[in-house]
């Protein structure tokens, strides 16, 4: 097929597919904008001090998360988190308006297309949206560029808006937010069969086996591994390997909760089926040990934005334990050495990491409204002639909303703990204070002379900050009942008679 | 014969096309009727209005003397789900569900137990041959033992009528005729009533009265036959 037949194809449609082209350009754009965003803050020149080679400030900047070396590469990593569910987002909008997509591809194959060429037909949809929505995006980011630049009355800028990310950063954005886009809607289509007389979704009939909720130990456990490795690595390898190290465990965290998710929808299903005494209850059962994978497909995104949350939430807590721990040592020899605007700084700069992750929670709930609609969709004909039946609208309402929250709460409390082991399997305390300090000449200070200042050593334990971890998991639940009502909006115009009479 | 369901001077239409123009029927306890017509003739609106599923723009519908316009929707539905039962061409038997839990599920509705629910299920899809498919998940059956089971999930209430839309349309002529076959068996052994939809007039033969519309009238230009008393 020429490249200019398979755009022509991808980019036809009716008023859902346009509305879904739409969607995963906007998503895109905003994928885009975040991605530039955190090529810039990467952009921003690291100078030298002349006098002892160490890092120095870049002064020009007034936000401190700029102007200090060490705290930009921790900029990058929440912008580069943030781009995660904003891309799944846009790559789950595949499923979007799916029975009219499943239709014109079906109609395709009719006409003699090939089934990967259907499949390349609909990802490249994707990919043309994307690639829009990444233009318009770098448009607007540059756009910004120029609207943001003002310098505050100091002559600082709040913003690094002197700097501009490389080209190749530019055109790595440009390519690779289509490419990460069409390849996450190929992934979702992995199990759909497009034949000439329709589309169907391949059933796993096999249960999920027990290894992955083993996986979930894993989670819990990867920190403690890591550390153990830590140790005996730190031998040979360097700190900014150890941080490579420590990702890894993060990634090995959300991936064990989001894999084991399959297997806690499951089991989740097979409890309702057991002992739900309602017909709800029953439907909900049945329909999750169905398919219990579309419970971690669907809530990917937002297991991954909870694990994360809750690691820089145990963070948090270790900082406040860590700094309390050195007031109370400094206290003791009745000094107050700590600099409060410091301290709530970098407290605050944590803070920004968790309004990213809320960010990032409230985006990863539009992609499970995506495939919740999508479900809700495919099933609307099952749906209609249940209503016409007589079974009562509020009961296939319930039966989506146990489906949706009987897997979510355990899932939610997994991806809570395991983010909260990231930092506590590597420390359940933290020290502060010890060192010494002397005024004097360097003959009057030593170990014992007067004027030598000797601070104790104080450490405590770090607490797990359980008000701020039920706000973030209650915080999740929350918008998932939010989704849920909308889903609800949905199913009533999914069980309209009218889909009874489509063929 | 008293009717059990009246409609009287039906009326219906999707946005500005006509469905049904002022339609009269009506059917007694225990009798068939079959409603027959081309294709767009309002045959299947004229089913869903009969059976509470829409409501009509004008006129009434009535069963046993009470306007169903006037029941509120949760009311209908719990019409629908004990006096009446419903089958479609196709699309009815939720997936995820086995044979038998489908079939139990009106009952689950009605609040019957379980295993009650179940052992009921059981005996009807026994009843209709398809006993031994209980366990089986709908995606593992043939089209007909499908239809079977959506036949048997209708008629497990004991309904007062029995409304069924092309209820053989996606099968083959000798699954078909043995589907309506058993379909009447069991409809004239309870003694209830089925309006049943269709366009062939082989499946129509097995009613006892047949009505034949046409752009959304009775047809009275004598091709409609009445078959039986």
């Amino acid at each position: 097929m020429k490249t200019a037949t398979l755009a022509k194809l991808a980019v036809a449609g009716s008023r859902t597919d346009k509305f879904r082209m739409a969607f995963t350009a906007v998503s895109s754009a905003l994928a885009a904008v975040v991605l530039l965003a955190a090529a810039t803050v990467a952009a921003v020149p690291e100078l030298v001090n002349p006098d002892d080679g160490s890092d120095k400030w870049n002064e020009q900047y007034s936000s401190t998360l700029i102007r200090e070396p060490g705290l930009r590469p921790g900029v990058v990593l929440t912008l580069l988190l943030l781009a995660v569910p904003v891309l799944f987002l846009a790559g789950q909008s595949i499923r979007f308006g799916s029975p009219a997509r499943d239709r014109r591809l079906a109609a395709m194959r009719l006409a003699g297309a090939t089934p990967g060429q259907a499949v390349l037909i609909a990802a490249t949809e994707t990919a043309v949206a994307a690639l829009l929505g990444s233009i318009v995006g770098t448009g607007a980011f540059l756009l910004l560029r120029v609207l943001l630049d003002r310098r505050n009355a100091d002559g600082t800028l709040p913003l690094p808006t002197d700097v501009l990310p490389s080209a190749l950063a530019v055109t790595g954005v440009l390519v690779l937010v289509p490419v990460l886009a069409a390849l996450i809607g190929a992934f979702l289509l992995r199990r759909v069969i497009i034949t000439p007389l329709g589309v169907v979704r391949r059933v796993r009939t096999r249960s999920p086996r027990l290894w992955p909720g083993v996986l979930i130990l894993v989670g819990v456990f990867a920190p403690l591994l890591i550390r153990r490795l830590g140790e005996v690595l730190a031998r040979w390898i360097s700190g900014d390997l150890m941080l490579v190290v420590a990702f890894v465990a993060v990634l090995l965290a959300a991936v064990a909760v989001i894999v084991g998710t399959g297997w806690i929808a499951y089991t989740a299903g097979r409890l309702l089926h057991r002992f739900g005494r309602r017909p709800a209850m029953l439907l909900a059962g049945r329909q999750l040990m169905a398919d219990p994978w579309n419970g971690s497909r669907t809530l990917a995104a937002l297991l991954a934005a909870l694990v994360v949350g809750a690691g820089v939430l145990g963070y948090r807590a270790f900082m406040q334990t860590e700094l309390a721990a050195r007031d109370e040592a400094w206290a003791a020899r009745g000094d107050v050495i700590g600099d409060p605007g410091l301290d709530s700084f970098y407290l605050n700069s944590v803070d920004l990491v968790r309004i990213a992750v809320a960010v990032g929670v409230v985006v990863a709930a539009a992609g499970i409204m995506v495939a919740l609609a999508e479900s809700i969709v495919s099933r609307r004909r099952t749906y209609a002639g249940l209503v016409a039946a007589g079974v009562p609208r509020r009961v296939l309402g319930a039966s989506i909303a146990w489906q949706t929250l009987a897997p979510l709460v355990p899932a939610v409390l997994v991806a809570l703990t395991v983010g909260v082991s990231l930092l506590r399997g590597v420390a359940t305390t933290a020290t502060g204070g010890g060192g010494a300090s002397c005024s004097g000449t360097e003959a009057e200070c030593f170990e014992g002379s007067p004027n030598w200042v000797q601070y104790p050593e104080v450490t405590k334990a770090v607490p797990v900050p359980l008000g701020d971890l039920l706000l973030l998991g209650g915080g999740a639940v929350a918008i998932m009942l939010v989704v849920v009502g909308v889903g609800l909006v949905l199913l009533r115009s999914s069980t309209d008679l009218d889909e009874l009479r489509v063929a | 014969m008293t009717a059990l369901l009246q409609g009287i001077g039906l009326q219906r239409s999707y946005g500005p096309t006509p469905a049904l123009r002022g339609i009269d029927f009506e059917i007694g306890a225990g009798e068939i009727v079959a409603v027959t017509g081309p294709s767009g003739c309002g045959k299947s609106t004229l089913l869903h209005c009969l059976a509470g599923i829409l409501r009509v723009d004008a006129g009434e519908v009535r069963y046993r003397d009470q306007d169903l316009g006037l029941w509120s929707e949760a009311n209908r539905s719990k019409l629908r789900r004990t006096e009446f039962g419903v089958l479609f061409q196709f699309g009815q038997l939720v997936p995820e569900l086995t044979a038998a839990e489908n079939v139990a599920l009106p009952l689950l509705l009605a609040g019957s137990g379980r295993r009650e629910a179940r052992k009921a299920a059981t005996l009807w899809l026994g009843r209709f041959g398809v006993g031994d498919l209980a366990d089986q998940l709908p995606g593992k059956m043939s089209g007909g033992q499908q239809q079977r089971c959506a036949v048997a999930r209708a008629l497990v209430t004991e309904p007062k009528v029995l409304f069924a839309d092309e209820p053989t349309g996606a099968l083959d002529a000798l699954t078909g005729e043995q589907v309506l076959t058993e379909i009447v068996h069991i409809a004239r052994e309870q003694g209830a009533s089925v309006v049943l939809v269709t366009h062939d007039a082989q499946i129509a033969a097995y009613a006892d009265r047949e009505i034949t519309l046409r752009d959304g009238v009775v047809d009275r230009s004598g091709l409609g036959l009445e078959i039986g008393s």
